[in-house]
C-alpha cells in the first residue's frame, strides 16, 4: 500500500478500572436477581454473551436482508440462514421431546401457532423498511446503543414507543388475520419430515445467496 | 495521485458504504481514499465491498469506536 496519513491516534485512557468495576456490579446484580429465580441468573448470562457475540461478530440481521440488493454481498444473509439452520434443530429437539412426553400444547404446536395473514405481510416490509433506516433491527439497535452509537439510542426510543403502542392494539391486529391458516409444518410432514422440508428450504436459500453474490459481485468473498 | 478524505462520522449503516460507492466513481487510478466512519457495521460492510472490486483496503481504529479506513483506487 502506498503512503498515507492516519489521523494522529490519541493516546487511550485504560479501559481496564470500567471493566472491573462493571464486573463486580453484574456480579452483584447477578447475586440480587438469584434471590428472586436462578431462571433469571441464566438470562442475564445468555443475554451478556448473546450481546458479546453480536458485537464481536459484526452480525446484524439487516444487513443480512439488505446488502444483497444494496451491493451485491450475501455473507451475512448466509451467517443468517446458518443461524436458523442451527436453531433448527435446537428448538426441534426442545419440541419433539416435549411432544413425546405428551405435552398438549407446546409453543409453536397447531393450537399455538400463530396464523399467517395479510397484515403479517405488510408488517414485514415496514419493518425491513423501518430497520434501513434505522440502521439496526432491534438486536442490533440495542448493542449499537451499547457501543454508544448516539443516533439509534434515538432509534431505541422511538423502537419502544412504537412497539408498545403495537401491543396496546394487539387485539384489533389479531382479528385480521383470524381465519388466515395457521401452519405447522410437523402436522403436514411428521417430525422428521418437517426437519428435512426446513433444510431444504434454508439449503435452497443458502445456493440462491451464492448465486446472487456471484451474479452481483463476481466472487462470493 | 490525490488523497480524498471522506467524512462519515456519526452516519449510520449504509449511508457510509454508499457515499463511498458514490465517491470511488471520482477517483483516478492510485488515489486514495480515507473513509471516516464511527458506526461499527460500516467497518465491515465498506472494506468488503471495496475488496470484491480488486482495490487495496486498510482499516486504523484512530480512536475508541471511530475507524479510517483507506481505499486504494487500483482499477
Amino acid at each position: 500500500m502506498s503512503e498515507k496519513t492516519a489521523t494522529k491516534r490519541k493516546p487511550k485512557s485504560s479501559q481496564i478500572p470500567f471493566a472491573l468495576i462493571l464486573l463486580v456490579g453484574l456480579i452483584f446484580f447477578g447475586n440480587y436477581l438469584f434471590t428472586k429465580s436462578p431462571n433469571l441468573v441464566i438470562a442475564l448470562i445468555l443475554g451478556l454473551a448473546f450481546g458479546y457475540i453480536l458485537q464481536r461478530s459484526r452480525f446484524c440481521f439487516t444487513a443480512g436482508f439488505r446488502d444483497p440488493w444494496l451491493t451485491g454481498s450475501t455473507s451475512i444473509t448466509r451467517a443468517v440462514i446458518l443461524a436458523i439452520a442451527l436453531a433448527t434443530i435446537g428448538f426441534f429437539f426442545i419440541k419433539y421431546k416435549a411432544f413425546l412426553a405428551g405435552a398438549e400444547v407446546i409453543p409453536g404446536n397447531a393450537h399455538f401457532v400463530n396464523p399467517i395473514g395479510i397484515s403479517l405481510l405488510v408488517g414485514g416490509v415496514m419493518f425491513g423498511i423501518g430497520m434501513v433506516i434505522a440502521g439496526g433491527c432491534a438486536s442490533g439497535t440495542l448493542m449499537r446503543v451499547g457501543e454508544g452509537f448516539q443516533m439509534q439510542i434515538i432509534s431505541l426510543i422511538f423502537f419502544v414507543l412504537g412497539s408498545l403502542w403495537g401491543v396496546h392494539d394487539l387485539p384489533f391486529w389479531n382479528s385480521l388475520s383470524k381465519d388466515a391458516p395457521r401452519i405447522f409444518l410437523p402436522d403436514y410432514f411428521g417430525w422428521y419430515g418437517a426437519l428435512a422440508v426446513q433444510f431444504a428450504l434454508l439449503g435452497a436459500a443458502y445456493f440462491v445467496a451464492i448465486w446472487w453474490q456471484k451474479k452481483k459481485m463476481g466472487s462470493i468473498e | 495521485m490525490k488523497e480524498y478524505r471522506l467524512d462519515c462520522l456519526g452516519e449510520a449503516c449504509p449511508i457510509p458504504l454508499m457515499k463511498t460507492e458514490k465517491k470511488m466513481m471520482d477517483l483516478q487510478v492510485g488515489d486514495m481514499l480515507i473513509v471516516m466512519i464511527d458506526h461499527s457495521c460500516a467497518m465491515k460492510n465498506v472494506p468488503e465491498w471495496a475488496r470484491t472490486q480488486g482495490h487495496n483496503v486498510d482499516i486504523e481504529e484512530v480512536d475508541d469506536g471511530e475507524w479510517e479506513i483507506f481505499i486504494e483506487k487500483v482499477k
